[in-house]
This record gives structure tokens, C-alpha cells and sequence, in this order.
């Protein structure tokens, strides 16, 4: 049983259709994955986002956002993890959802801080010299201005949380990791080979959605054919 | 920082080949017995249509129904040891034995306790037990050689794990403790020689290696008979290079819970009286359950229970207590040395 | 839960309190803590300078063959979105030693963040040094040993550091293979509900990080004297 056909065995798994139905099928799965993902994003997003671009307006926040993203790097996800579902918000996926969320805010407002920080002075000054109110100048110059790397930050964290949904299995929670963590104890290889493609894919599927999304918000002139600058 | 793959093609590539491959296969057709929950459902309905589906009630308080058919066998902990580390060393088996014979069911039982209920480590309880019993007073016989004593992952295996290696690390061993998942991930390990000892559970690892041995179909060799079950393993150890100590008195068996909220409301008490009443009922445990033959499987053929889902928890620890109280499995497997849950 | 089990030595089960910091844990433990600590402190230090010896000529040859920079980079790229749970749980089947399963899955990580970041230092290498070195007729190595190398350190160290607090975070996902340096305290604390243990090896990786991202600060700064004057 320890050296079989790993790849063999995965394909297999693949080609079966019960592998894909039913409530602990792929397909049922990969919507759970998803659905934890996009609500720790949202969640993260909801808080991340106003405070990183009014901190960003305001010109304030920059002593402390730095460390925090860096922090949070070193944090592992794991702990987190632990230390919600071990603190009364009970197992499974709503610690998950919520430790994700952590994870996934802090790119999210330094790109958001960033974003709105680096709008050009002399745009806003016009802006402001226009008569625009501080507040106005925000919402219809430096917002659309700063959209672009928003929408790297929020892609960056997405990326990052679909591949970390996985761990959710650690604490009695689903998604894809499920079939990751049965497959080890069942020395199924062959099934934790092909459960590894299909997050890798999905990771890169989102990816790629995402950048598309991230350009089409992009104004067409500042298109560079590049993505903006994420962290680091 | 993350994740900026320049070049999506062979990607790409590799995705169409698998989605247009995917789920084109025969059903059934991926290797064991269960691939995904959901085919448990098509298990067999031999009477039970008409029997209610059994929700799971809610509720702190536990109760382990009685294996009133005797599904489990014996279950004493025994050290597994690579047959490899024992040669020329006969001392090894000696010092585990010492420490198996000093526990019985009832210290065992404490020993849980004191982990799982009074918040202390494995190995700060095993050191303790080691002083108290005298067994860290060991002659120097190990001469430094290496032993890795391995671990299933719940907190029972951890600590008998940290008394192995205690009593070995006394007689000069230089022993060390790893915890690798479960049965399924450090068998492999153990007979490969990366793991020198784990402690184990006669009748749970005679099944367990006949099924390898042998094929799933064989006839079970572990019984209700200790001394009948461990001739069995010695000999399935001869052929997969294992050796054994002594069993100790101390026991622990699978055992499978509701709370006490589902148990009065369907006025159940053993598994039979479960099987009876109940159609289509959840069932928590450890990945491995739908494949054990002291779990899911033995729960079907023995019982005839009717097992609609199977959710993947862990081995009687947190994850399936919880689930088992708040309502989102009906039975879970436990351990029967459980402190939290020891009843006589 | 917990019933009071008849037939068993009545000995009243105090709830003790199952506080999220306490010495006691700390001071009968250390023995564990010490082991897990050295466990992951090793398999970091391990893992990051194994993946900077990868990245190195990986980068340099990249940076020689900008033709290479692509399928280099984006087969990194795609490496990267495999999740590390995922990486460790096929390893393992393949070689059955958790230390060298998680030692290479941790390189395969931190290798693209040192690759991505020794290119990137190597690239922003002034074309007019480069040209004026080669007007003084020195080779392409000791080009690269002696005028590339040394400026690209700034981006260079960006990268370690980044890779360096990144593994440690990683090393915890190891507890699948059994082997997770601190992640195993952290299991064993999930596994028996003890929050204690989760919340000092939380703590514990999070110091490593620090200390490790504070020392390779300082190095970076004492190997480029030249880039202190600026300030």
C-alpha cells in the first residue's frame, strides 16, 4: 500500500463521479471553499477598506500599518485558528472565516492606505482648489484614482485566503482542506494529490478573475499592461 | 507579495485536461470503499426505511451507549515496537513492559484526566506518574541509543507516548516522542524504523494488520480472548516485523456517545436499542471511521445501523465532543477511558 | 460534560480555569518547549539558507537569460499557490521522514520569494556601474561577485527577511507529518482544549519572527556600509 500508483490513484478520484456529488462531494466542496473565502474577504474587506482609505485621506496611520502588515505575516494561520475555535466561537467554519478575515485585512488597508496616500498632491490640490470639499475631493478624484490598487490589495488578500481556507479541516470545519486532511488519514494519496490540484487551480482560477476584474476597474489610461504593486 | 504566476498557459492547460477528464469515470471507481461521504448514504436498507431518522438532540452532558453485541474486543495497551530496534537489545521490551504493567483501566483513566480536564501537558502528567511509580529510577542500560516513541494524535496516545519514552530516556535511552496522525500514517512509519515504539491497542491493531495481511475479507483474528488476540498479533507481527511487550491491564476501547438529551428523548441505552429505533442517523469520528472495522463498518454489519452521513472529526477528542453537543452529529465515536465520559 | 463517573475513586474534579496565560505552564513544560522551540528554529534556518543557495544562480541565470526570467518566475509562481498543507501531505508519502518533507517544502516557499527578490536587486543594478566595471576589463563572475552581488544586497535581504518570517510562520503546518516545531505544542494544546499551550507557542513563533527579522535587519545594514551614509 505505500508506494502505489499516486498519480494513477488520483486520477481515478477524479474521474469519479461520486467523488464530485453529493454533500461531500467536489462540487459541494469547492462552493463551501469559495463561500468561506468570499465572507473572510468581505468581512475583512468591510472593516480594511473604509478605515485604510479614510486613514489614507487623513494622512495618518503610517507608524503603525507597516508593522502591523508584518506582523500579521508572521503570525501563523494556524494559531489564529486554534485561538478562535479554543475561545468559545465554537468549531468548524465560523472561526475559520473569522481568523481568515484577520489575515486578509491587512493587505487590504496598507493597499488601501497606500493607494489613497500616493493620489498625486497637486491632483488633490486641484481638486481641492476647485472648490471640492475634503470629502468630495475623496469620493470623485482620489477614490477612482486610487482604485486600481485597491483592487490589487483585495486580490492579493483573496488569493491568499482561498489557498488558506484549507486549513479549516484542522478544526472540524470543510471546504476542500477536508479532503486533504481524510485523505492523509486514509492514506489515500492519491486523493490528497488531486484535492492539491484542485485548490492550486482554484487559487489560480481566482487569480486570474481577479485580474481581469482589477483591470477592467483599471481607467483606461493608466492601463500599463501590468498589474499594480502589491505588498512587498 | 504572494502568488503572481506570470504565465498562465501550462496552467491553463492542465485545468482543461482535468475538467474534461473529471467525473467521466466508472462511480466507484476511485480506490477504497469510500470516497466521499456521500456514498455511505447508498449503504444497505435492510428493514431500516421504516424506522425515524434520528436528529441529534443538543446537550452538554454525554452518555456512551452500551456495546451491548460486543463489536469491541479486547482493547489493553500494548508497546508495537520495530522488530529491528530489539535486536541485540533486550533490555528495550523490558522497560516498556515495567511501565505498561504499573497502569491499569482506572489510572489510566486518571491520567486523561488529569490532561484533558485539569489542563496539564502529557509529558508534565507522565513525569510525574514515571517519579511517583519509581520507574524514572531505570538500570543504565540504554547506552545512548536513539528510540523515537510515536504518537496517535489524541491526548491518551501522547501521554502513554511521554511514559515510554520517560522510563526509556531514565535507563539511558535517548528517547524522543513524535505525534503523527493516526494509525493509517505511523504504522508505515513505525515498520519503516523512523518510529522505534508506539503504544497500541491489541485488538484494534490485530484487525487493523490482518486487513493489510490478509485483505479485507479475511476472518477477523481479535476477539473478546486476550491471550488468543495477542498470539494472533505476534504472529502477524513475525510477518510485518513488529515485536510486542506484555498488555497491560489498562484498557481502552471505541465507544460511541449521544448525548444524554438524544438518549432520553429516543430512550435509547445500548447500540442495539439505537439500531432499533433510529433510521439515517449522523455519525462523527475520525476520517478513518467509515473504514475501521471497530467503527462505521462495525456499526453496519454488527448492529445494522443505518448510517445516513459520516462527518470527519477527530479521535474523541474536542472537535467530536463538540459536535456532539451542539447538535450536529448524533453519535460520535469516543474513547471508553474518556475521564470526561468514564462510566461502570 | 463532565458526569461524575460512579465506580471510579470519587475525587472531586475541580474545573480548573482554563486561563489563555499562566507560568505553570510555562515552568513544568519547559523541557517541551525548549525541544519544539530548537525544532523550529533549526528547520527555519535550515530551510531559508538552503533556499538562498537555490536562488542565487537560479536568479543570476534568469537575469543573464531574460528569456528564463519568465518560465522561472511563473513556474515559482504557480509552485506557490499549492498550499502548503497540501505540499507536505504528498511529500511525505514519498520519502516517510517529516523532517525532510517539511525542510523541502519550506525551501520550495521561501525559493520564490528570494529568486523573485535577488532578480529584482540584480536588475535594479545601475547600467552606468555595470558599464564602468566592465570598462576596467573585469570578467562576468567577478562582475557579478564583486559589483552586482554586493549592490543588489538591500533587495537581496528585503527577501530574506520577508521568506525568513514567512517560514516560521509555515514550519507550524508540519503537525501533519508530525513535525511542526512549535505547531506541535499548538496541536497538542487544540487536542486536549488547553488554551495556555495554544497561546505561549502562538507567542513563541511570533518572538522567533521578530527576533529573526531583527537580526537579519542588522546584518543586511552591516554588510552595505555604503547605503548608511545616505542618511
Amino acid at each position: 500500500m505505500r508506494d502505489d500508483d499516486v498519480l494513477g490513484a488520483a486520477i481515478r478520484w477524479l474521474n469519479d463521479p461520486l467523488v464530485w456529488q453529493g454533500p461531500g462531494g467536489v462540487l459541494a466542496r469547492t462552493v463551501e471553499h469559495l463561500g468561506m473565502a468570499g465572507a473572510a474577504v468581505l468581512l475583512a474587506a468591510a472593516v480594511a477598506l473604509p478605515l485604510g482609505v479614510w486613514l489614507g485621506h487623513q494622512g495618518r496611520g503610517g507608524a503603525w500599518l507597516i508593522p502591523l502588515t508584518n506582523t500579521s505575516l508572521a503570525l501563523p494561520t494556524l494559531a489564529l485558528l486554534m485561538i478562535f475555535a479554543s475561545s468559545g466561537l465554537g468549531f468548524g467554519n465560523r472561526p475559520t472565516i473569522i481568523a481568515l478575515a484577520v489575515f486578509a485585512a491587512p493587505p487590504i488597508l496598507a493597499n488601501a492606505w497606500t493607494a489613497v496616500r500616493e493620489v498625486d498632491r497637486s491632483v488633490r490640490e486641484a481638486a481641492r482648489g476647485m472648490g471640492m470639499s475634503s470629502a468630495r475631493s475623496l469620493a470623485r478624484v482620489e477614490l477612482p484614482l486610487a482604485l486600481p490598487l485597491v483592487a490589487a490589495g483585495l486580490r492579493t488578500a483573496a488569493v491568499q485566503v482561498v489557498a488558506s481556507v484549507s486549513l479549516a479541516a484542522f478544526v472540524g470545519g470543510g471546504g476542500l482542506g477536508r479532503f486533504l486532511v481524510d485523505g492523509f488519514g486514509t492514506r489515500r494519496y492519491g486523493q490528497v494529490l488531486a484535492a492539491a490540484v484542485l485548490i492550486a487551480l482554484l487559487c489560480v482560477l481566482v487569480e486570474a478573475v481577479l485580474a481581469l476584474g482589477q483591470r477592467l476597474l483599471t481607467p483606461v489610461p493608466l492601463r500599463t499592461g501590468r498589474g499594480a504593486v502589491a505588498r512587498s | 507579495m504572494r502568488r503572481r504566476p506570470r504565465s498562465l498557459a501550462p496552467v491553463g492547460l492542465l485545468a482543461t485536461v482535468l475538467l474534461v477528464t473529471a467525473a467521466c469515470g466508472e462511480p466507484g471507481s476511485a480506490d477504497g470503499a469510500a470516497p466521499a461521504p456521500a456514498e455511505t448514504t447508498t449503504s444497505d436498507d435492510d428493514g431500516a426505511g421504516d424506522l425515524q431518522a434520528c436528529a441529534p438532540v443538543a446537550g452538554d452532558a454525554l452518555v456512551v451507549l452500551d456495546d451491548d453485541q460486543g463489536l469491541q474486543t479486547v482493547d489493553n495497551i500494548i508497546p508495537a515496537v520495530n522488530a529491528g530496534a530489539t535486536d541485540g537489545d533486550d533490555a528495550l521490551l523490558g522497560i516498556l513492559d515495567e511501565v505498561s504493567a504499573s497502569l491499569d483501566t482506572d489510572i489510566l483513566i486518571g491520567l486523561n484526566r488529569a490532561v484533558d480536564v485539569e489542563r496539564r501537558t502529557s509529558s508534565e502528567v507522565a513525569a510525574e506518574f514515571l517519579a511517583a511509580e519509581g520507574l524514572d529510577q531505570q538500570d543504565q542500560v540504554g547506552e545512548g541509543r536513539a528510540v523515537v516513541v510515536g504518537a496517535g494524535n489524541f491526548s491518551e496516545s501522547a501521554t502513554l507516548a511521554e511514559l515510554y519514552a520517560g522510563a526509556l530516556r531514565a535507563a539511558g535511552y535517548d528517547a524522543s516522542t513524535q505525534t503523527i496522525g493516526n494509525r493509517e500514517t505511523y504504522l508505515p512509519a513505525l515498520l519503516a524504523g523512523e518510529l522505534t515504539v508506539v503504544p497500541e491497542y491489541v485488538g484494534t491493531l490485530t484487525e487493523f494488520i490482518n486487513d493489510q495481511e490478509n485483505g479485507a475479507d479475511a476472518e477477523s483474528l481479535a476477539s473478546s480472548d486476550l491471550d488468543a488476540t495477542v498470539e494472533a498479533l505476534t504472529g502477524l507481527g513475525e510477518q510485518v516485523g513488529l515485536v510486542f511487550g506484555t498488555p497491560s491491564p489498562a484498557q481502552d476501547q471505541n465507544a460511541f456517545a449521544v448525548t444524554t438529551a438524544f438518549a432520553e428523548e429516543y430512550g435509547v441505552s445500548t447500540l442495539t436499542e439505537l439500531a432499533e429505533t433510529c433510521g439515517e442517523l449522523v455519525l462523527g469520528g475520525p476520517p478513518e471511521c467509515p473504514e475501521r472495522p471497530f467503527c462505521q463498518p462495525g456499526l453496519e454489519e454488527v448492529y445494522g445501523l443505518d448510517v445516513a452521513e459520516f462527518v470527519s472529526l477527530d479521535p474523541g477528542g474536542p472537535l467530536t465532543k463538540a459536535a456532539l453537543q451542539q447538535g450536529e452529529v448524533a453519535l460520535g465515536l469516543v474513547f471508553s477511558s474518556d475521564a470526561a465520559l468514564a462510566t461502570e | 460534560m463532565i458526569r461524575s463517573a460512579a465506580g471510579l475513586p470519587a475525587r472531586a474534579v475541580e474545573p480548573v480555569a482554563n486561563l489563555w496565560f499562566t507560568w505553570r505552564y510555562v515552568e513544568n513544560n519547559l523541557g517541551d518547549i525548549t525541544t519544539a522551540l530548537s525544532q523550529h528554529v533549526t528547520l527555519t534556518v535550515q530551510a531559508v539558507v538552503l533556499a538562498l543557495v537555490v536562488a542565487l544562480p537560479l536568479a543570476v541565470l534568469a537575469h543573464r537569460r531574460p528569456r528564463l526570467a519568465g518560465p522561472v518566475l511563473g513556474a515559482s509562481g504557480v509552485l506557490y499557490t499549492v498550499p502548503a498543507l497540501a505540499l507536505f501531505a504528498m511529500i511525505y508519502p514519498l520519502l516517510w521522514d517529516p523532517r525532510t518533507t517539511v525542510l523541502i517544502g519550506l525551501v520550495m516557499y521561501a525559493l520564490l520569494v528570494l529568486v523573485r527578490n535577488v532578480l529584482v536587486g540584480l536588475q535594479g543594478v545601475d547600467r552606468g556601474v555595470v558599464d564602468a566595471a566592465r570598462g576596467t576589463g573585469i570578467g562576468p563572475t567577478r562582475l557579478l561577485l564583486t559589483v552586482e552581488l554586493p549592490l543588489a544586497i538591500p533587495s537581496i535581504f528585503a527577501g530574506l527577511r520577508l521568506a525568513t518570517v514567512s517560514t516560521v510562520a509555515l514550519v507550524t503546518i508540519g503537525i501533519i507529518v508530525g513535525y511542526g516545531g512549535l505547531g506541535q505544542l499548538l496541536y497538542r494544546g487544540f487536542n486536549s482544549q488547553y488554551r495556555a499551550e495554544i497561546a505561549t507557542a502562538t507567542v513563541l513563533t511570533l518572538l522567533v519572527a521578530l527576533v529573526a527579522d531583527l537580526l537579519l535587519m542588522a546584518l543586511g545594514r552591516a554588510l552595505t556600509p555604503w547605503a548608511r551614509g545616505g542618511r
